[in-house]
């Protein structure tokens, strides 16, 4: 193999800086966001006493966090209570490395700085992996509390994640058969070219505004709020049924780090569905140059499109409700799974007619 | 030089996780090290160039396969049971035939295992692994979807034993 080259190590190091860092401070913004923008859809004020507006308010969650008592419950495994919170975020941290979020551009030394992780041929895979060993944090949390209603939700929310990964995974499929590669660097260039309309209009040839590709683009949605177990699918906590679900047992810094990684894998998987469906790093309707200001440029756009699917998770948690667990489970495989197969299809018909 | 310490980190990793799984009391620790023992030997995929398969093997093997064993594993409930001690002769035969077994299976590995990968460009990225099945090994493909259809047909024949038709 090839020797290694230390500014592609130095590079590499400081990508993943920027992507972990940013990662990490999304949950005190989200938590603020999810707050007020709970109490704004429920015509209450939310918390603001903390500072002007709230805005510190993730400040005290966090120092409540470091202060609090850690309890472990008898019985419960040695090893795997403490573990579970780690294996639930590993896959949200480490699935952002083969997205995309910037415009590549050249360096002064005449070196491409590609602002992503880990540009590999197979990226999409990656992803699909990843999120099926995110299972693996729920139903060890689950089991390892000594607690049947956590084995309970623990169970059910893992059923659940299984079968919506196939519908995620067959609906990503559609959207990267447009591109013609699993690469999501390529999927991303091919939704910066337009569609001409008439001759004279042209739109962003961003696969959300291609006919085909409207039912993928809910089923993957969909899809994405079954994974993270987000309202209306989260059944894993339901506070009503099963306590809090394979969290209960859990307390203070343990806690926590189910808190992050659960909106940690919402900020993840924002960012796939803006990759896959809304143009990645693209801003419509201009050409950004490849320089720093176009990088800065792209990666703003994208940050703009995450924050507004953000901004939608929260806005479906407070709007729709609960779905009741076995229509979850019916929904999940008699419905979107054959639209997605169906859809393959369709997406297949278009290519070979050229229409896309 | 970087590739020899990655290797043998992970492939020290894939033993003792693969030791735990035998050796550990309790099902679903051992569930979990074998999760962790396949990523391992995803590691040991890509570093033979093969990331399509690493990715596969994850995707199927640690995330689809192990997380039904786990399923099972926390449904039955499956308590430390205690069993009666083996017999010196059990004893005996046990690790001898192991390590007879292993002993084999080391020299016929060493004689005949190709130490260096193919000459010619090979890439083995999904397009040719596509391209191949439906090609080349499209009737190995199309057996292997029908046994697959065939042990879901059993599996729903199975549990719809013993329920009453209203």
């Amino acid at each position: 193999m090839a020797e290694i080259d230390k500014v592609d190590v130095a590079l590499s190091i400081l990508k993943i800086a920027i992507v972990v860092g940013a990662l990490l401070n999304v949950t005190p913004i989200m938590v603020w966001v999810e707050r007020r923008g709970s109490a704004l859809i429920q015509d209450r004020v939310g918390p603001n006493r903390v500072g002007p507006f709230g805005l510190f308010q993730s400040l005290a969650d966090a120092a409540k966090f470091f202060l609090k008592e850690d309890i472990v419950p008898l019985g419960a495994h040695k090893w795997l209570y403490s573990l579970a919170p780690m294996f639930g975020l590993i896959p949200a941290l480490t699935t952002i490395a083969v997205v995309p979020w910037g415009r590549p551009f050249p360096l002064r030394s005449g070196r491409i700085f590609e602002p992503i992780v880990a540009d590999v041929n197979v990226g999409i895979l990656l992803i699909f992996a990843l999120a099926s060993l995110s299972v693996y944090g729920i139903v060890t949390a689950g089991w390892a509390s000594n607690n049947k209603y956590s084995l309970f939700g623990g169970i059910r929310s893992s059923a659940q994640m299984i079968s919506y990964e196939l519908a995620m995974t067959l609906a990503a499929i559609s959207a990267l058969m447009v591109a013609g590669s699993l690469r999501l660097t390529d999927v991303v260039w091919k939704q910066t070219g337009y569609f001409v309309l008439f001759d004279t209009i042209k739109i962003p040839a961003w696969n959300i505004l291609s006919p085909a590709m409207w039912i993928p683009c809910i089923v993957f949605t969909v899809a994405a709020f079954a994974e993270t177990n987000r309202l209306p699918f989260d059944f894993a906590e339901a506070e009503a049924e099963l306590v809090a679900g394979y969290h209960t047992e859990y307390s203070s810094m343990k806690f926590a780090l189910f808190f992050m990684s659960e909106y940690i894998a919402m900020a993840t998987v924002s960012a796939l569905i803006t990759t896959l469906f809304l143009g990645g790093w693209d801003i419509p309707w201009y050409n950004e140059p490849a320089t720093f200001l176009g990088f800065l440029l792209s990666a703003a756009a994208f940050t703009i499109k995450v924050g507004i699917l953000m901004l939608i998770f929260v806005w479906v948690r407070w709007t729709i409700p609960r779905l009741k667990y076995d229509i979850l489970m019916r929904v999940g495989w008699k419905v979107f799974l054959p639209l997605a197969v169906i859809n393959i299809l369709l997406v297949a018909l278009f290519i070979a007619k050229e229409w896309i | 030089m970087i590739e020899y310490a990655v290797f043998f980190f992970f492939a020290a990793i894939a033993v003792i996780f693969a030791l735990v799984v035998i050796l550990h009391r309790n099902p679903v620790v051992g569930a979990l090290s074998l999760v962790a023992s396949f990523f391992a030997l995803a590691v040991m995929y890509v570093l033979l160039d093969a990331p399509f398969l690493a990715a596969l093997q994850v995707i199927v093997y640690a995330g689809a396969i192990m997380v039904l064993f786990l399923f099972v594993i926390m449904l039955l409930n499956l308590q430390k049971q205690a069993e009666e001690p083996t017999r010196p002769v059990q004893q005996f035969v046990g690790y001898a035939g192991s390590a007879a077994f292993g002993i084999a299976l080391v020299y016929y590995l060493s004689k005949y295992v190709v130490l260096e990968l193919p000459a010619s460009p090979f890439v083995a990225d999904a397009r040719t692994v596509g391209v191949a099945l439906f090609e080349s090994y499209i009737f190995p493909f199309e057996m292997v979807s029908i046994l697959l259809l065939a042990a879901i047909v059993g599996a729903l024949v199975l549990s719809g034993r013993g329920v009453q038709t209203s």
